[in-house]
C-alpha cells in the first residue's frame, strides 16, 4: 500500500517537472519570436502584459485539459468557424515570425538587390502560403 | 567657463523619451523635458513654445535637442545650457491626448492567443505521440498501465501552467519580485527598437527637407 503511494508520488513529480519544461519552452518560443510585442503595438495595449500572459496561460490551460479528459461540446459545425479562424491567424503569425527572426527576407532582397520589390516579393509569401494550405487541404490530402 | 557665475545662469535640461500630445497642439518645452534653474526662470522657460501640431505632421514628431537649445536661446540669450538623457524627444500625436489601447482589437488579440496557445499545445502533444509517452511511463513507474493515467495528466496540466507563470515570474504572489518578466522586457525591446528606427527615419526626413530646400 505505501509502496503503492510511493509510485503514485513519483508518477505525480515526473509529470509535473514534464510539464513545467514543456509550459516555459513553450513560453520562451513565443517570447523569442517578438509575436506578442507585435501584438502589443497594434493593440496599443502597452505596460498590459497581463492581458496576454493570461491569454496564452488560460488558452493552453483549457486545451489540454480537454484534450486529455475529453471535454466535448455539441455546437454546430458552423461554431468551428471562430477556432478555425485564430487558429489559422496564429499559424500565420508563427510561421511569418519565424523567418522574421532568421533573417530571410531582410538578406535575401539585400543579397538580390530586390528591395523596391519588398511588398510583392511579402504578397508572393503570402499567396504562396495560402495555396499552398489549401491545395495541401483539399486536394492532396485523401 | 572663462565668464563669472554671477552674470550667466545655467539651465539644466533633461528631456523625456517619448510624449503623447494633441493634434493642433502647441508644444511647450515643459511638455517635453524636466528643467532646473532658477524659479522665476523656469517658469518662463516651461512656457516657451517649441512646435505647432499641424496635419502635415502625422503622428510622429521628432523633436530635437538643437531646436531645444535654439528657442532657450533666443528666448533667454546668455544662458548656460546643459543638456542630459537623450537628445531628442519623440511626440505622439493622438486625438485623446494618450495612447489608449483598442479595446476591439485587445479583445480580437486575446481570442488569437487562446485559441493559437491551446491548438500548438496540442500539435505539440500530436507530434511528440504524447498519449503513448503518459502510457509508457505511467507503465514504467506503476508497473501497470491504464487508458486514462490521471496521476500522470492531472500533474502535468497544472506543471504546464506552473512552468508559464514561473517563467511570467508570477508565482504564488502577483510577482515574486519587481524585476520585469522576459515578456515586458521583450515588450521593451521591441519598442525601443521601432522608437529607434522612427528617429532616425525623422532625422533623414529633417536632413532630406533641409537639403532640398537649400537647393531650390
Amino acid at each position: 500500500m505505501a509502496a503503492e503511494a510511493l509510485r503514485g508520488l513519483l508518477l505525480g513529480v515526473v509529470s509535473l517537472a514534464g510539464g513545467f519544461a514543456v509550459g516555459s519552452a513553450f513560453v520562451a518560443l513565443l517570447i523569442v519570436l517578438d509575436l506578442i510585442p507585435r501584438l502589443v503595438q497594434l493593440t496599443r495595449a502597452y505596460r498590459r502584459s497581463p492581458v496576454f500572459e493570461s491569454a496564452i496561460l488560460i488558452g493552453s490551460q483549457y486545451w489540454i485539459c480537454a484534450d486529455l479528459f475529453d471535454w466535448t461540446f455539441r455546437l454546430s459545425a458552423r461554431f468551428l468557424l471562430i477556432p478555425a479562424a485564430f487558429q489559422g491567424l496564429f499559424v500565420g503569425m508563427f510561421a511569418a515570425a519565424l523567418t522574421e527572426v532568421l533573417n530571410v527576407i531582410p538578406i535575401v532582397s539585400k543579397r538580390l538587390k530586390l528591395k523596391p520589390y519588398l511588398l510583392p516579393l511579402l504578397m508572393a509569401l503570402v499567396f504562396g502560403k495560402v495555396t499552398g494550405s489549401l491545395v495541401d487541404w483539399l486536394w492532396l490530402q485523401p | 567657463m572663462g565668464r563669472s557665475e554671477e552674470d550667466s545662469t545655467v539651465v539644466y535640461v533633461r528631456m523625456r523619451r517619448r510624449a503623447v500630445v494633441r493634434p493642433g497642439a502647441v508644444v511647450y518645452l515643459g511638455d517635453v523635458a524636466r528643467l532646473v534653474t532658477e524659479t522665476a526662470l523656469q517658469k518662463r522657460l516651461e512656457k516657451l513654445p517649441l512646435h505647432e501640431v499641424t496635419a502635415a505632421d502625422g503622428n510622429l514628431v521628432l523633436i530635437d535637442m538643437l531646436q531645444v537649445v535654439k528657442a532657450i536661446r533666443e528666448a533667454e540669450p546668455g544662458m548656460v545650457i546643459e543638456t542630459f538623457g537623450e537628445p531628442h524627444v519623440l511626440l505622439e500625436i493622438s486625438p485623446a491626448g494618450e495612447v489608449k489601447p483598442r479595446k476591439v482589437v485587445l479583445v480580437l488579440a486575446w481570442l488569437l492567443l487562446f485559441f493559437g496557445s491551446g491548438m500548438a499545445m496540442m500539435n505539440f502533444h500530436a507530434d511528440v505521440n504524447m498519449p503513448a509517452v503518459q502510457l509508457r511511463i505511467t507503465e514504467l513507474i506503476t508497473g501497470k498501465g491504464s487508458k486514462h493515467p490521471w496521476l500522470f495528466q492531472i500533474p502535468y496540466s497544472i506543471g504546464v501552467g506552473m512552468g508559464m507563470l514561473l517563467f511570467f515570474n508570477r508565482l504564488l504572489r502577483k510577482r515574486l519580485n519587481d524585476e520585469p518578466n522576459p515578456l515586458e522586457v521583450e515588450m521593451f525591446m521591441y519598442q525601443e527598437n521601432v522608437n529607434h528606427y522612427v528617429i532616425t527615419e525623422e532625422y533623414r526626413k529633417k536632413h532630406e527637407d533641409r537639403t532640398g530646400r537649400d537647393g531650390g
